[in-house]
């Protein structure tokens, strides 16, 4: 594979690791937490990240991607994944861009895009009381073919948490 | 260095860019108060996630040159800490831009760090909707983001949209 499509790889399967960290233990609930009216929830924010990555597959086979909203959170998280990999794919199979698209404008549009709600999934834990514990996420098991749900536990958990739940245990 | 080494250094370079114009739009013209703004007890308020920010950024440059540190600060006034935005996202970029070895890959750079970074970005955002201070959507496709172009002066070129 290219260089730059081994790091966008890479991109893919972080993106895959911190959105399942956000999700891992959540609240049952927590698919419909709205925190305030015009803020998305976690399951509308998961739904938008598979549309912006769907987005980004276009650029390799053309046509456009709207995903309608699904019954639950799982089946957003479950269909998430498949994006990823459907995605993750043509950057291994040296499929090539579209006209008007690089590396670089599918990673600093769609694919840092999603980077930032994952960011905001961990808000919104935080929000609906079920804190995701922090990691040193150098040392995480991130692997360029590792992109369904089934992602590795922290390596380097923080072993203080100034911020921690009450019932937390380092 | 390889040309393949390279292409990645070049990408990584590319991330931080978009960095500095994803943060400098979610940082830049924020309501009054924002900086202090605590939407529940427990949370980060924007100064401090900031704050944070600075820290990854400079906790990845001491990776790059193989010194790891890491430094939890206090956060400065709100046009100090974008001012340190900037200004650590330019250290590590030259770094990058230089013909010093890194001393750790690409990809635990970006995974680590600049990854982290981003996310934090995503979360002022959504701290500045439920300020009531959106940020106006945008197509950053479009945008005109460069390798290098990491300070407070970026395109006003834009397609936004609400």
């Amino acid at each position: 594979m290219e260089s730059k499509r081994k790091l966008l790889n890479h991109f893919l399967a972080a993106l895959a690791y911190r959105t399942q960290k956000a999700l891992r233990d959540a609240p049952p609930d927590f698919g419909g937490f709205r925190v305030k009216d015009g803020v998305r929830t976690p399951a509308e924010l998961v739904r938008h990240m598979t549309s912006v990555l769907g987005y980004a597959r276009t650029h390799f086979i053309g046509g456009r991607y709207s995903p309608e909203a699904l019954e639950s959170l799982d089946e957003e998280v479950e269909r998430f994944h498949e994006m990823l990999g459907l995605l993750a794919e043509h950057l291994r199979n040296g499929a090539p861009l579209l006209e008007g698209m690089s590396e670089e404008r599918l990673l600093q549009g769609p694919f840092s895009d999603a980077m930032t709600h994952a960011g905001q999934l961990a808000l919104l834990r935080r929000l609906a009381g079920a804190p995701v514990p922090p990691e040193n996420f150098i040392v995480a098991e991130i692997e360029p073919d590792r992109l369904g749900p089934d992602q590795a536990a922290p390596v380097s958990p923080d072993k203080v948490w100034p911020e921690a739940p009450p019932d937390w245990k380092a | 260095m390889s040309t393949s080494a390279n292409q990645k250094r070049e990408l990584l370079r590319h991330t931080v860019a978009t960095l500095a114009y994803r943060g400098g739009k979610a940082i830049a013209n924020v309501p009054e108060g924002f900086n202090s703004f605590r939407i529940k007890e427990g949370t980060r308020t924007p100064e401090q996630i900031l704050a944070h920010i600075g820290d990854l950024l400079d906790w990845a440059l001491s990776i790059a040159e193989g010194k790891q540190r890491w430094h939890d600060s206090t956060p400065l006034a709100w046009n100090e800490e974008v001012a340190r935005f900037f200004s650590a996202l330019e250290a590590f970029d030259s770094f990058l831009a230089s013909d010093n070895v890194l001393k750790a890959s690409e990809e635990k750079l970006f995974q680590g760090p600049v990854a982290d970074a981003l996310t934090h970005v995503g979360q002022i955002a959504m701290l500045r909707r439920m300020a009531d201070g959106p940020i106006r959507g945008e197509n950053y496709f479009k945008a005109e983001i460069e390798a290098g172009r990491v300070g407070p002066e970026q395109s006003t070129r834009r397609t936004e949209f609400d």
